[in-house]
Protein backbone atom coordinates (compact mmCIF):
# COMPACT_ATOMS: atom_id res chain seq x y z
CA UNK A 1 0.00 0.00 0.00
CA UNK A 2 1.52 3.55 -0.91
CA UNK A 3 1.61 6.04 1.23
CA UNK A 4 0.57 9.85 0.47
CA UNK A 5 2.56 12.40 2.32
CA UNK A 6 0.76 15.78 3.41
CA UNK A 7 3.53 16.91 5.23
CA UNK A 8 6.61 17.37 7.67
CA UNK A 9 6.62 18.55 11.34
CA UNK A 10 8.55 18.34 14.80
CA UNK A 11 7.35 14.71 16.24
CA UNK A 12 7.10 17.03 19.40
CA UNK A 13 3.93 18.40 17.28
CA UNK A 14 0.58 18.43 19.07
CA UNK A 15 -1.46 15.34 18.42
CA UNK A 16 -3.98 15.69 15.33
CA UNK A 17 -7.64 15.43 15.59
CA UNK A 18 -8.93 12.04 15.96
CA UNK A 19 -11.03 11.57 12.51
CA UNK A 20 -9.29 13.50 10.51
CA UNK A 21 -10.40 12.81 6.83
CA UNK A 22 -7.46 13.14 4.06
CA UNK A 23 -7.53 12.60 0.07
CA UNK A 24 -9.52 9.46 -1.24
CA UNK A 25 -13.35 8.83 -1.45
CA UNK A 26 -13.76 7.97 1.03
CA UNK A 27 -11.60 10.23 2.75
CA UNK A 28 -8.34 7.71 4.00
CA UNK A 29 -7.35 8.46 8.00
CA UNK A 30 -4.48 11.12 8.81
CA UNK A 31 -1.70 8.99 10.51
CA UNK A 32 1.31 10.39 11.82
CA UNK A 33 4.72 8.25 11.05
CA UNK A 34 7.96 9.14 13.05
CA UNK A 35 11.38 9.29 12.85
CA UNK A 36 14.24 10.53 15.45
CA UNK A 37 12.94 14.52 16.05
CA UNK A 38 10.57 14.63 13.08
CA UNK A 39 7.07 13.32 11.67
CA UNK A 40 5.28 12.61 8.36
CA UNK A 41 1.65 13.37 8.14
CA UNK A 42 0.35 10.66 6.01
CA UNK A 43 -2.38 8.60 5.08
CA UNK A 44 -2.69 5.33 2.67
CA UNK A 45 -2.82 6.51 -0.89
CA UNK A 46 -5.88 5.93 -2.38
CA UNK A 47 -5.40 4.09 -6.21
CA UNK A 48 -6.10 6.34 -9.20
CA UNK A 49 -5.68 9.55 -7.00
CA UNK A 50 -6.22 12.55 -9.68
CA UNK A 51 -6.28 16.04 -8.69
CA UNK A 52 -9.71 16.54 -7.78
CA UNK A 53 -11.19 19.18 -6.46
CA UNK A 54 -12.01 17.41 -3.19
CA UNK A 55 -8.23 16.09 -2.90
CA UNK A 56 -7.29 19.01 -3.16
CA UNK A 57 -9.08 20.63 -0.21
CA UNK A 58 -8.62 17.28 1.62
CA UNK A 59 -4.93 17.80 1.22
CA UNK A 60 -5.22 22.02 2.26
CA UNK A 61 -7.75 20.89 5.45
CA UNK A 62 -5.03 18.74 6.69
CA UNK A 63 -2.06 20.99 6.33
CA UNK A 64 -4.14 23.44 7.69
CA UNK A 65 -5.40 21.94 10.79
CA UNK A 66 -1.89 20.55 11.48
CA UNK A 67 -0.27 23.42 11.10
CA UNK A 68 -2.75 25.84 13.28
CA UNK A 69 -1.11 23.67 16.14
CA UNK A 70 2.49 24.24 14.90
CA UNK A 71 5.09 24.51 12.13
CA UNK A 72 4.59 22.11 9.01
CA UNK A 73 6.70 21.84 6.19
CA UNK A 74 3.93 21.23 4.22
CA UNK A 75 4.27 18.71 0.63
CA UNK A 76 3.47 19.65 -3.17
CA UNK A 77 -0.01 18.02 -3.47
CA UNK A 78 -0.26 14.89 -4.83
CA UNK A 79 3.39 13.13 -3.39
CA UNK A 80 3.25 9.39 -3.00
CA UNK A 81 5.75 7.20 -1.46
CA UNK A 82 5.92 3.59 -2.05
CA UNK A 83 5.44 2.64 1.50
CA UNK A 84 5.79 4.15 5.47
CA UNK A 85 9.57 2.82 5.04
CA UNK A 86 9.66 4.90 2.32
CA UNK A 87 8.45 8.16 4.15
CA UNK A 88 10.78 7.13 7.30
CA UNK A 89 13.55 6.72 5.31
CA UNK A 90 13.84 10.09 3.90
CA UNK A 91 12.91 11.64 7.05
CA UNK A 92 16.18 9.96 8.56
CA UNK A 93 18.29 10.79 5.55
CA UNK A 94 17.28 14.69 5.57
CA UNK A 95 16.51 14.88 9.27
CA UNK A 96 18.94 18.32 9.55
CA UNK A 97 17.58 19.61 6.87
CA UNK A 98 14.04 19.64 7.58
CA UNK A 99 14.25 20.40 11.10
CA UNK A 100 16.35 23.95 10.03
CA UNK A 101 13.40 24.19 8.04
CA UNK A 102 10.41 23.55 10.93
CA UNK A 103 13.26 25.84 13.33
CA UNK A 104 13.13 28.73 10.59
CA UNK A 105 9.54 28.81 9.89
CA UNK A 106 8.27 28.13 13.50
CA UNK A 107 5.89 30.39 14.55
CA UNK A 108 5.54 31.87 11.29
CA UNK A 109 2.40 31.66 8.74
CA UNK A 110 2.18 32.76 4.74
CA UNK A 111 -0.04 35.00 3.93
CA UNK A 112 -0.73 35.16 -0.31
CA UNK A 113 -1.78 38.10 -1.86
CA UNK A 114 -3.16 38.84 -5.32
CA UNK A 115 -4.14 41.47 -6.85
CA UNK A 116 -6.07 42.50 -10.36
CA UNK A 117 -7.14 45.75 -10.96
CA UNK A 118 -10.72 46.97 -11.21
CA UNK A 119 -11.18 47.58 -14.35
CA UNK A 120 -13.62 50.63 -14.74
CA UNK A 121 -11.66 52.34 -12.43
CA UNK A 122 -8.01 51.60 -14.27
CA UNK A 123 -9.55 52.55 -17.03
CA UNK A 124 -10.63 56.13 -16.07
CA UNK A 125 -7.35 56.12 -14.57
CA UNK A 126 -5.29 55.86 -17.72
CA UNK A 127 -8.02 58.07 -19.52
CA UNK A 128 -7.77 60.75 -16.77
CA UNK A 129 -3.67 60.55 -17.38
CA UNK A 130 -3.36 60.43 -21.11
CA UNK A 131 -4.60 63.46 -23.10
CA UNK A 132 -4.36 61.18 -26.19
CA UNK A 133 -5.53 58.49 -25.91
CA UNK A 134 -8.61 60.66 -24.20
CA UNK A 135 -8.84 62.17 -27.45
CA UNK A 136 -8.37 59.75 -29.58
CA UNK A 137 -11.20 57.75 -27.26
CA UNK A 138 -13.35 61.05 -27.91
CA UNK A 139 -12.73 61.14 -31.77
CA UNK A 140 -13.75 57.49 -32.10
CA UNK A 141 -16.92 58.22 -29.98
CA UNK A 142 -18.02 61.28 -32.17
CA UNK A 143 -17.58 58.38 -35.07
CA UNK A 144 -20.03 56.55 -33.81
CA UNK A 145 -17.65 53.92 -32.11
CA UNK A 146 -14.69 54.40 -34.83
CA UNK A 147 -13.22 52.54 -37.55
CA UNK A 148 -11.67 48.88 -36.92
CA UNK A 149 -8.59 50.40 -37.26
CA UNK A 150 -9.62 52.77 -34.93
CA UNK A 151 -10.49 50.81 -32.61
CA UNK A 152 -7.29 48.55 -32.23
CA UNK A 153 -5.16 51.54 -32.36
CA UNK A 154 -7.27 52.68 -29.13
CA UNK A 155 -6.96 49.46 -27.51
CA UNK A 156 -3.80 48.82 -28.14
CA UNK A 157 -2.47 52.17 -26.74
CA UNK A 158 -4.72 51.73 -23.46
CA UNK A 159 -3.76 48.00 -23.21
CA UNK A 160 -0.34 48.82 -22.91
CA UNK A 161 -1.10 51.72 -20.59
CA UNK A 162 -3.17 49.28 -18.78
CA UNK A 163 -0.39 46.44 -18.65
CA UNK A 164 2.29 49.88 -17.63
CA UNK A 165 0.07 50.22 -14.61
CA UNK A 166 -0.22 47.07 -13.62
CA UNK A 167 3.31 46.31 -13.21
CA UNK A 168 3.21 49.58 -11.49
CA UNK A 169 0.82 48.80 -9.00
CA UNK A 170 2.20 45.66 -8.32
CA UNK A 171 5.50 46.88 -7.01
CA UNK A 172 3.73 49.48 -5.30
CA UNK A 173 1.98 46.70 -3.32
CA UNK A 174 4.38 44.40 -2.47
CA UNK A 175 7.19 47.28 -0.87
CA UNK A 176 3.83 48.86 1.25
CA UNK A 177 3.53 44.71 2.38
CA UNK A 178 7.26 43.39 2.51
CA UNK A 179 8.87 45.66 5.28
CA UNK A 180 5.75 43.72 7.58
CA UNK A 181 6.93 40.22 6.19
CA UNK A 182 10.23 38.27 7.08
CA UNK A 183 10.31 36.88 3.96
CA UNK A 184 8.92 37.60 0.32
CA UNK A 185 8.16 35.18 -2.47
CA UNK A 186 6.43 36.38 -6.02
CA UNK A 187 4.23 33.50 -7.79
CA UNK A 188 4.47 32.64 -11.04
CA UNK A 189 2.91 35.66 -13.43
CA UNK A 190 -0.58 34.81 -14.94
CA UNK A 191 -3.25 36.53 -16.72
CA UNK A 192 -5.27 35.69 -13.54
CA UNK A 193 -4.03 39.02 -11.56
CA UNK A 194 -1.34 41.32 -11.86
CA UNK A 195 0.26 40.46 -8.04
CA UNK A 196 0.78 37.13 -6.74
CA UNK A 197 3.05 37.46 -4.02
CA UNK A 198 3.53 35.71 -0.57
CA UNK A 199 4.90 36.76 2.51
CA UNK A 200 6.32 35.12 5.36
CA UNK A 201 4.22 36.79 8.68
CA UNK A 202 5.08 36.05 12.23
CA UNK A 203 1.60 34.86 13.69
CA UNK A 204 2.67 37.81 16.40
CA UNK A 205 2.20 40.71 13.80
CA UNK A 206 0.07 38.74 11.53
CA UNK A 207 -2.62 41.92 12.45
CA UNK A 208 -0.71 44.39 11.74
CA UNK A 209 -0.05 42.76 8.42
CA UNK A 210 -3.83 42.51 7.91
CA UNK A 211 -3.98 46.06 8.62
CA UNK A 212 -1.65 47.37 6.19
CA UNK A 213 -3.79 45.46 3.21
CA UNK A 214 -6.33 47.26 4.55
CA UNK A 215 -4.77 50.74 4.29
CA UNK A 216 -3.50 49.35 0.75
CA UNK A 217 -7.04 48.97 0.02
CA UNK A 218 -8.38 52.19 1.18
CA UNK A 219 -5.55 53.61 -0.64
CA UNK A 220 -5.52 52.02 -3.60
CA UNK A 221 -9.43 51.55 -4.83
CA UNK A 222 -8.81 50.71 -8.34
CA UNK A 223 -6.64 47.46 -7.03
CA UNK A 224 -8.74 44.40 -5.77
CA UNK A 225 -6.49 42.75 -3.43
CA UNK A 226 -7.28 39.19 -2.28
CA UNK A 227 -5.61 37.86 0.56
CA UNK A 228 -5.40 33.98 1.81
CA UNK A 229 -4.24 33.38 5.20
CA UNK A 230 -2.38 31.84 7.80
CA UNK A 231 -1.51 29.28 5.26
CA UNK A 232 0.91 26.73 5.96
CA UNK A 233 4.49 28.16 4.45
CA UNK A 234 3.91 26.52 0.96
CA UNK A 235 6.18 29.31 -0.73
CA UNK A 236 9.24 28.61 2.23
CA UNK A 237 9.80 25.22 2.76
CA UNK A 238 12.98 25.53 0.66
CA UNK A 239 15.53 27.87 1.22
CA UNK A 240 15.86 28.72 -2.67
CA UNK A 241 12.86 30.56 -3.52
CA UNK A 242 12.04 32.79 -0.13
CA UNK A 243 14.29 35.38 -0.05
CA UNK A 244 14.52 37.91 2.82
CA UNK A 245 12.33 40.47 2.45
CA UNK A 246 15.03 43.23 1.91
CA UNK A 247 17.17 41.29 -0.87
CA UNK A 248 13.70 40.66 -2.88
CA UNK A 249 13.09 45.10 -2.67
CA UNK A 250 16.76 45.27 -4.01
CA UNK A 251 16.36 42.82 -6.89
CA UNK A 252 13.24 44.42 -7.72
CA UNK A 253 14.83 47.90 -7.66
CA UNK A 254 17.58 46.48 -9.95
CA UNK A 255 15.31 45.00 -12.60
CA UNK A 256 13.54 48.63 -13.38
CA UNK B 1 -14.69 27.96 2.93
CA UNK B 2 -16.19 25.59 5.71
CA UNK B 3 -13.62 23.11 5.31
CA UNK B 4 -10.40 24.96 5.80
CA UNK B 5 -11.23 26.06 9.01
CA UNK B 6 -8.45 27.93 9.58
CA UNK B 7 -8.77 29.45 6.20
CA UNK B 8 -9.24 33.51 6.18
CA UNK B 9 -10.09 34.83 2.70
CA UNK B 10 -10.96 38.22 2.17
CA UNK B 11 -12.09 40.83 -1.09
CA UNK B 12 -12.39 38.27 -4.07
CA UNK B 13 -15.57 35.90 -2.33
CA UNK B 14 -15.13 32.41 -1.90
CA UNK B 15 -14.36 30.71 -5.01
CA UNK B 16 -11.68 32.78 -6.20
CA UNK B 17 -10.34 32.52 -3.01
CA UNK B 18 -10.49 28.90 -3.13
CA UNK B 19 -8.59 28.86 -6.44
CA UNK B 20 -6.23 31.27 -5.09
CA UNK B 21 -5.56 29.02 -2.46
CA UNK B 22 -5.22 25.83 -4.93
CA UNK B 23 -2.71 27.44 -6.75
CA UNK B 24 -0.60 27.05 -3.92
CA UNK B 25 -1.34 23.46 -2.88
CA UNK B 26 -0.56 22.59 -6.57
CA UNK B 27 2.43 24.84 -7.67
CA UNK B 28 4.65 25.29 -4.71
CA UNK B 29 5.38 23.28 -1.35
CA UNK B 30 7.76 20.34 -0.59
CA UNK B 31 8.56 18.25 -3.63
CA UNK B 32 10.85 14.95 -2.53
CA UNK B 33 12.59 12.95 -5.45
CA UNK B 34 12.39 9.88 -4.10
CA UNK B 35 8.71 10.41 -3.79
CA UNK B 36 5.95 9.94 -7.07
CA UNK B 37 4.08 12.65 -7.58
CA UNK B 38 0.70 12.29 -8.88
CA UNK B 39 -0.50 12.90 -12.85
CA UNK B 40 -1.39 16.59 -13.09
CA UNK B 41 -2.18 16.57 -16.71
CA UNK B 42 -5.82 18.04 -17.54
CA UNK B 43 -5.80 20.15 -15.00
CA UNK B 44 -6.52 23.46 -16.20
CA UNK B 45 -5.85 25.13 -12.96
CA UNK B 46 -2.34 24.12 -13.55
CA UNK B 47 -2.36 26.32 -16.99
CA UNK B 48 -0.01 29.22 -16.19
CA UNK B 49 -0.43 31.42 -19.19
CA UNK B 50 2.29 34.35 -19.47
CA UNK B 51 0.09 37.51 -20.63
CA UNK B 52 -0.70 36.76 -23.73
CA UNK B 53 -4.17 37.83 -23.24
CA UNK B 54 -3.76 41.56 -22.81
CA UNK B 55 -1.92 41.50 -26.39
CA UNK B 56 -4.69 40.08 -28.24
CA UNK B 57 -7.14 41.73 -30.93
CA UNK B 58 -9.71 40.89 -29.05
CA UNK B 59 -8.45 42.51 -25.97
CA UNK B 60 -7.63 45.77 -27.85
CA UNK B 61 -10.93 45.98 -29.42
CA UNK B 62 -12.92 45.18 -26.33
CA UNK B 63 -10.66 47.80 -24.17
CA UNK B 64 -11.74 50.32 -27.36
CA UNK B 65 -15.28 49.50 -26.71
CA UNK B 66 -15.18 49.57 -22.80
CA UNK B 67 -13.25 52.82 -23.50
CA UNK B 68 -16.20 54.09 -25.84
CA UNK B 69 -18.87 53.83 -23.26
CA UNK B 70 -16.97 54.83 -20.06
CA UNK B 71 -18.64 57.97 -18.65
CA UNK B 72 -16.41 60.64 -19.06
CA UNK B 73 -18.29 63.16 -17.47
CA UNK B 74 -15.15 64.14 -15.82
CA UNK B 75 -13.00 63.80 -19.03
CA UNK B 76 -11.87 64.95 -22.01
CA UNK B 77 -12.75 68.57 -21.28
CA UNK B 78 -13.65 68.89 -17.56
CA UNK B 79 -10.02 67.44 -16.17
CA UNK B 80 -11.07 64.79 -14.04
CA UNK B 81 -10.84 65.88 -10.69
CA UNK B 82 -9.17 63.09 -8.35
CA UNK B 83 -12.38 62.85 -5.41
CA UNK B 84 -14.65 62.42 -8.63
CA UNK B 85 -12.94 59.69 -9.61
CA UNK B 86 -11.82 58.12 -6.51
CA UNK B 87 -15.73 58.12 -5.54
CA UNK B 88 -16.92 56.06 -8.67
CA UNK B 89 -13.79 53.59 -8.51
CA UNK B 90 -14.71 53.13 -4.90
CA UNK B 91 -18.55 52.33 -5.88
CA UNK B 92 -17.04 49.78 -8.28
CA UNK B 93 -14.62 48.44 -5.97
CA UNK B 94 -17.02 47.35 -3.45
CA UNK B 95 -19.76 46.04 -5.58
CA UNK B 96 -16.47 43.97 -7.36
CA UNK B 97 -15.65 42.27 -4.13
CA UNK B 98 -18.87 40.57 -3.90
CA UNK B 99 -19.08 39.16 -7.50
CA UNK B 100 -15.68 39.15 -9.00
CA UNK B 101 -13.25 41.62 -10.37
CA UNK B 102 -15.24 43.22 -13.20
CA UNK B 103 -18.32 43.18 -11.62
CA UNK B 104 -18.49 46.80 -10.89
CA UNK B 105 -18.30 47.94 -14.35
CA UNK B 106 -20.64 45.86 -15.53
CA UNK B 107 -23.60 48.50 -16.64
CA UNK B 108 -21.52 50.98 -18.57
CA UNK B 109 -19.43 48.27 -20.48
CA UNK B 110 -20.24 46.62 -23.37
CA UNK B 111 -22.61 43.05 -23.86
CA UNK B 112 -19.12 40.87 -24.77
CA UNK B 113 -17.47 41.83 -21.52
CA UNK B 114 -20.71 41.21 -19.95
CA UNK B 115 -20.17 38.03 -21.21
CA UNK B 116 -17.05 37.42 -20.87
CA UNK B 117 -17.74 38.17 -17.19
CA UNK B 118 -20.47 35.76 -16.89
CA UNK B 119 -18.65 32.78 -18.29
CA UNK B 120 -16.14 33.30 -15.63
CA UNK B 121 -18.54 33.47 -12.53
CA UNK B 122 -19.47 30.11 -12.94
CA UNK B 123 -16.26 28.32 -11.84
CA UNK B 124 -13.34 29.08 -10.24
CA UNK B 125 -11.10 32.25 -11.03
CA UNK B 126 -10.09 34.49 -13.32
CA UNK B 127 -12.22 35.68 -16.09
CA UNK B 128 -9.40 36.45 -17.94
CA UNK B 129 -8.19 33.06 -18.32
CA UNK B 130 -11.90 31.49 -18.81
CA UNK B 131 -12.20 33.87 -21.58
CA UNK B 132 -9.26 32.96 -23.02
CA UNK B 133 -9.82 29.35 -23.17
CA UNK B 134 -13.28 30.17 -24.21
CA UNK B 135 -11.27 31.95 -26.83
CA UNK B 136 -9.67 29.34 -27.62
CA UNK B 137 -12.06 26.84 -28.40
CA UNK B 138 -13.95 29.14 -30.57
CA UNK B 139 -10.63 29.11 -32.53
CA UNK B 140 -10.74 25.65 -32.89
CA UNK B 141 -14.39 24.94 -33.67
Amino acid sequence: MSTYVYGITASSHPALPEDLGGVGDPPRRVRVLTEGGLAAVVSDAPEGLRPKRRDLLAHQNVLSQAGAAGCVLPMRFGSIAPDDEAVTGVLAERADHYRERLGALDGRVEYNIKANHVEEAVLHHVMAENPEIRALAEANRQAGGGSYEDKIRLGEMVAAEVKAREAQDATVLQRLLEPLAEAVSVGPDSTGWLANVSFLVDRGSAEDFLTAVEQARKDHPHLEIRVNGPLPPYSFVEPGPAEPANAAAGADAGAE
Amino acid sequence: MSVVPAQQTGGGGGSSGLYDVLELVLDRGLVIDAFVRVSLVGIEILKIDVRVVVASVDTYLRFAEACNRLDLESGPRKSPGLPDVVGQITESGARGKSKGALSGAAQTISDAFNQARQEGEGESRPRARRTASARRKEEQE
